[in-house]
Order: C-alpha cells, then sequence, then structure tokens
C-alpha cells in the first residue's frame, strides 16, 4: 500500500522538466535580469525581514500596478503577472515537477490573485504575500489528489543513504564549489516528493520551519528532519554527478 | 577509501543524529566541538551547509507559456 501511494507520488515528476544545457544560457540572462530593479521601499518597517522576503525585493512600479489592479485596471493586472510570472511558476514547477500541473496552477494562483487583490494591505511585501498564495493553491490541489504532503515511509524508514556516514575518504571530500545550479536544480527534481516539497520551501523559498509545519499540517521537528534527509539526499546525488562527470 | 568499512564511530553517530537540530540557528552554520576532531562530519557538515547555501541561489528561471496568460486572460473576460 505504501508503494502505491509512494508511486503515485513519484508520477508527479513524470514529464517534468529538465534543465539542459540549452538553458544554461537562458539561466545566465535570467541571472543578471531578475529582480534587480532598485528597491521601491513599501513599508518603513523596523521588524526583522523574513528571509523569504528578503530573497524576494520589492519591483519597481510594483506598487502602481497593485494600487491600479485593485481598482479593477486589466492593464495593470496584466503588468503584475509579468512581474511575477517567472517566480510564481518556478515556485509551481519546483514543488509539483510537472509542466502541465505547474502551468495550471499558475493560472489558478493568478485567478485567485484577482480575486483576493482588493484584500492586500501591504502588511508584508506584495511577493511574500502571492508567494504564498500560490503554496497553498499547490498544497490544496496535492491534498485533492489524496497526496501525502509530507510522505510517511520517507519519515518512517530511512534509507541506508540517510544515516551516519563513514564511507568517504578525504581524498574527495569537498563538495564546495564542484556543483553549478544547472546540477543542483537537476538534483533537486530528482528527490522524492516529500523531501523535495521542504527542501524548495525552506531552502529555496526561504520559509521557516514553524511556517512549513503549519502549511504541510506536520510538526516542526518533522520539517527538520524532513529537510535533513532532504539535503543528505542532495549530497547524495550530487555526489554520484560530480562522479559520473570525473569518470566521463 | 580511508577510513575502513566498520561500523561508524559511537560520537558520529550521535552527532550526526543530532545535526538537524544544530542546522536551526538560522545562519546554517554548524559549530560543535565534535567537528574540531572529526575529519568526516566536518566534510558532511561543510557539504550540506554548501548545498543550504547553494539553494539558496537558484533563481527562477522557467517561464509558463504564453498559453498560461490567455487562458487567465479569457477567464477574467467572461467573468467581467
Ligand atoms: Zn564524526
Amino acid at each position: 500500500m505504501n508503494d502505491t501511494k509512494y508511486d503515485s507520488n513519484s508520477l508527479l515528476r513524470k514529464g517534468g522538466t529538465h534543465i539542459d544545457s540549452k538553458m544554461k544560457n537562458t539561466l545566465r540572462t535570467t541571472e543578471t535580469m531578475a529582480h534587480t530593479a532598485p528597491a521601491e521601499p513599501l513599508t518603513a518597517e523596523a521588524r526583522p525581514i523574513q528571509q523569504h522576503q528578503r530573497r524576494n525585493p520589492p519591483i519597481a512600479g510594483e506598487l502602481a500596478a497593485i494600487a491600479q489592479a485593485q481598482q479593477g485596471d486589466g492593464a495593470s493586472f496584466e503588468i503584475l503577472y509579468n512581474m511575477h510570472k517567472r517566480r510564481v511558476y518556478s515556485l509551481c514547477l519546483r514543488m509539483l515537477g510537472n509542466v502541465a500541473e505547474a502551468e495550471d496552477l499558475t493560472q489558478e494562483a493568478f485567478l485567485q490573485l484577482h480575486r483576493k487583490i482588493s484584500t492586500f494591505r501591504g502588511d508584508s511585501a506584495f511577493s511574500t504575500w502571492l508567494h504564498r498564495m500560490a503554496v497553498n493553491v499547490v498544497l490544496m490541489h496535492l491534498r485533492k489528489k489524496g497526496l501525502p504532503l509530507v510522505s510517511l515511509e520517507e519519515t518512517l524508514e530511512p534509507t541506508q543513504e540517510d544515516g551516519p556516514r563513514k564511507d568517504f575518504g578525504t581524498r574527495d571530500l569537498a563538495l564546495s564549489g564542484s556543483i553549478d545550479r544547472v546540477t543542483l536544480e537537476r538534483a533537486v527534481e530528482e528527490l522524492p516528493p516529500g523531501y523535495r516539497m521542504v527542501f524548495v520551501l525552506h531552502d529555496v523559498e526561504g520559509y521557516e520551519h514553524n511556517e512549513i509545519a503549519v502549511m504541510l499540517g506536520c510538526s516542526i521537528g518533522n520539517s527538520k528532519s524532513q529537510l535533513h534527509k532532504a539535503r543528505m539526499r542532495l549530497r547524495s546525488l550530487l555526489r554520484q554527478k560530480a562522479d559520473g562527470r570525473a569518470d566521463a | 577509501m580511508t577510513t575502513k568499512a566498520t561500523d561508524t564511530p559511537k560520537e558520529c553517530n550521535e552527532f550526526q543524529q543530532e545535526l538537524p537540530n544544530f542546522f536551526d540557528t538560522g545562519e546554517d552554520q554548524v559549530e560543535h566541538p565534535h567537528l574540531k576532531t572529526c575529519e568526516n562530519c566536518s566534510a558532511l557538515v561543510r557539504d550540506l551547509e554548501y548545498i543550504a547555501a547553494q539553494a539558496k541561489l537558484l533563481l527562477p528561471i522557467h517561464d509558463p507559456s504564453p498559453a498560461v496568460w490567455e487562458n487567465i486572460h479569457s477567464a477574467l473576460l467572461k467573468k467581467s
């Protein structure tokens, strides 16, 4: 039974995109393009800025577009879509690992944004608010499909590679510097869905364990242990890839 | 391989059991006495810190197809 669950879970990844070498160029261009717009202060707030917010700085012109979209201006809503589509879609894609589903849910997230934008008060950064909405859309979708958000067997049956390690020597110790982003991105795609979810939310998106626990309906300890296992699995995937490259 | 494939030393086991909690200082930097003496666990921690640091740099690189906006647009038109 567990196997069935696991299989349906991993089905999600079938048909997922792979970043091939073609995209390496895109990666470079988008790196310089994305979110380099000058910061426009949203609110003069004294409270510590959450990691998520730090990684999603405000975009120039966003405030004006929000205000006009709140008044029902369609062109401004389209501007907001274009400002945020890549970020929202990438989030969906990383969580789901499937292009068709990620596009459907991107669509759903923006339709929900359209319904709710008048309720945005600027208490948090717009991107934080929107991404949270997108995460919820994805989680709702997975729940509807009856997929466990935190996979039980992944929690209960640590595989050998998740356990303590002692089987490598000092000659090949450092992973540091040996992986590029494309390799990491691909390794993330290979994570089991339960691991990937927590890894994407915590390490990529910058959510805290307490936030993730609420989102996924699990304990904080569970979120921590899933993250740790995800990183351990990534380490072993990355080592394999590094070895493969060395052998080639 | 410089280490023999024997059982993991007890201290390493204990350290690695607790490792998920050591990472929760907000900085993703682990400091622990065991690391001063154990090269294996130090390497493990360095790798995990490196992975966490690299993950922060994963930028959104995928764009949705134009059909996504077309669908949104037509759904909004229908509504109004
Ligand atoms: Zn050790």
